[in-house]
């Protein structure tokens, strides 16, 4: 653990906002995308990151660093989404106007058909994340919107490295099958 | 309007109390030597320490690896990493007027091969050394640093 | 090319997330050469992940932060006045028990005053009486050396029945 990140905690601890402030300027981000990557709406997902600094500055002192600070706020992020998307119930919207819809510049090749495909393909995914275990959940979006390592996983996890390939692989298999039948029936490959 | 009298000098008593004995950070130097027996050569900065470890240990070369001031704050780890995959992790449990308990964990590829509970005061050093690795031995000194 | 796709499967996410060690990776890569189907199957993993990931990113670019901050700071002033207010309101009642029993606040401040200084004597006291190495542990063999005249205490770690480092 470093230096400094010591000091911040420390001084959270002791009920110093700059420091919280310190911390949330490091980890605003990485937290939406957990929040993001559950909820997948920008309000809620705000609402999120709120909730868990708020959170974190009440319960900091129970931080025992006996594991690694990032994730003991990975748990918390990902526990505090995870109870909010079970709270909030939310009708998506297809337009193509909404939050994360692909931009031009990314699409100057594809045409209509593509930007729909493309956005399709997403809210599939997204539907294929709800529908998995909450551990599953978690360990996809740990892998593949956070970039943990294995062991950090298991770490934020509290499970094993063997546990956490498991629940990446049975997560992966249902993303890819509800993926692959998707394509396959729109005939798009 | 009575009550707050009561209040007050009890509030004061508490804070001191609690002033007294809340937990602050701790400042400690490490020096991470490497001792082997190939040459004799002492690192100049390790002139403290040359004298006992020459009495203490059969080496004639002492190098200073590195030197870390750290400043611990309770229950939060500190770890130096020395090689890669070993690491000296140091944290701070306990302070008191006349020092402080330390616990240090020495990590080699994932493992701990030491873990010990210590206790750093003034004037005082704890070497760690060992096993040896290579021909040559890590030593790690720590003591409680004044800056 | 069956069979060894079956055993290259299970290295093949290893290999995707990069924890795959080198002997895994280069089995992995020599059969990704020949194998149109797992070559398939790690696009497809490439196509979940950005799936899942781009909408993220996009999304994260638009956000006020700051403002976030603001509302964070403001829910927690508002907490901590009306926790403030609570224990005070609390301690206010409770302290209209102790104005029918004056000794109770009495006692209460002696037994402070009394558990602060014998605290502080005994903290003192205890501290400088042990010893510097409260427990060790440790998967070698261990010799503790306490050397007064350096103020130096030593660990010692060692293999085997000999001794690596005698004592003065």
């Amino acid at each position: 653990m470093n230096q400094d990140e010591n000091e911040l905690i420390f001084r959270c601890q002791k009920g110093d906002q700059d420091a919280l402030k310190e911390i949330y300027d490091r980890y605003h981000d990485k937290v939406y995308r957990i929040a993001y990557g559950v909820v997948r709406h920008r309000e809620e997902s705000l609402d999120i990151v709120q909730e868990v600094f708020i959170k974190l500055f009440r319960s900091i002192g129970n931080f025992k660093g006996k594991s690694k600070f990032y994730t003991y706020l990975y748990r918390m992020a990902m526990n505090t989404a995870i109870d909010h998307s079970r709270k909030m119930y939310r009708v998506f919207s297809s337009s193509l106007d909404e939050e994360g819809a692909p931009q031009p510049s990314e699409m100057a090749e594809k045409g209509p058909d593509r930007i729909l495909l493309h956005k399709e393909l997403e809210e599939k995914v997204k539907a294929a994340l709800d529908e998995l275990p909450p551990d599953q959940k978690m360990a996809i979006l740990f892998r593949e919107v956070e970039g943990l390592s294995y062991r950090e996983m298991a770490e934020s996890m509290g499970c094993s490295i063997g546990t956490v390939m498991s629940r990446l692989h049975y997560g992966r298999k249902k993303i890819q099958e509800l993926l692959r039948k998707y394509v396959k029936e729109e005939g798009r490959e | 309007m009575r009550r707050i009298p009561l209040v007050l000098p009890l509030g004061l008593i508490l804070v001191l109390l609690f002033a007294s004995t809340a937990p602050t950070q701790m400042n400690v130097r490490l020096r991470v030597i490497q001792a082997s027996n190939i040459g004799r050569a002492v690192d100049p900065s390790l002139r403290d320490l040359h004298g006992q470890m020459g009495s203490l240990f059969n080496f004639t070369s002492y190098r200073l690896f590195r030197q870390d001031d750290l400043s611990l704050y309770p229950g939060l780890p500190t770890s130096i990493q020395v090689r890669p995959g070993r690491y000296i992790e140091v944290t701070l449990v306990q302070e008191y007027r006349e020092g402080a308990e330390v616990r240090i964990r020495v990590i080699l590829e994932g493992k701990d091969i030491l873990n010990a509970m210590v206790r750093l005061s003034p004037g005082r050093t704890v070497l760690i050394g060992g096993p040896r690795h290579a021909g040559w031995v890590t030593i790690f000194a720590l003591s409680p640093a004044r800056y | 090319m069956k069979d060894s796709c079956s055993s290259v499967s299970r290295l093949l996410e290893k290999y995707f997330d990069q924890e795959a060690t080198s002997k895994e990776r280069a089995l992995v890569e020599a059969h990704l050469a020949g194998c149109p189907a797992c070559q398939d199957a790690l696009k497809w993993m490439g196509h979940c992940r950005d799936s899942l990931k781009v909408p993220i990113e996009t999304a994260l670019q638009k956000e006020d932060f700051e403002r976030s901050w603001q509302n964070i700071r403001r829910e927690i002033q508002i907490r901590e006045k009306s926790s403030w207010r609570e224990s005070i309101q609390s301690w206010l009642e409770l302290s209209g028990l102790f104005r029918k029993k004056v000794w109770v606040p009495a006692v209460a401040v002696a037994a402070i005053l009394v558990l602060l200084t014998t605290q502080v004597f005994f903290e003192e006291a205890s501290f400088v009486a042990l010893p510097d190495v409260e427990y060790v542990d440790s998967s070698y063999n261990v010799m503790v050396y306490p050397i007064e005249r350096g103020k130096i205490t030593v660990i010692w770690l060692f293999e085997g029945q000999e001794m690596e480092a005698p004592p003065s």
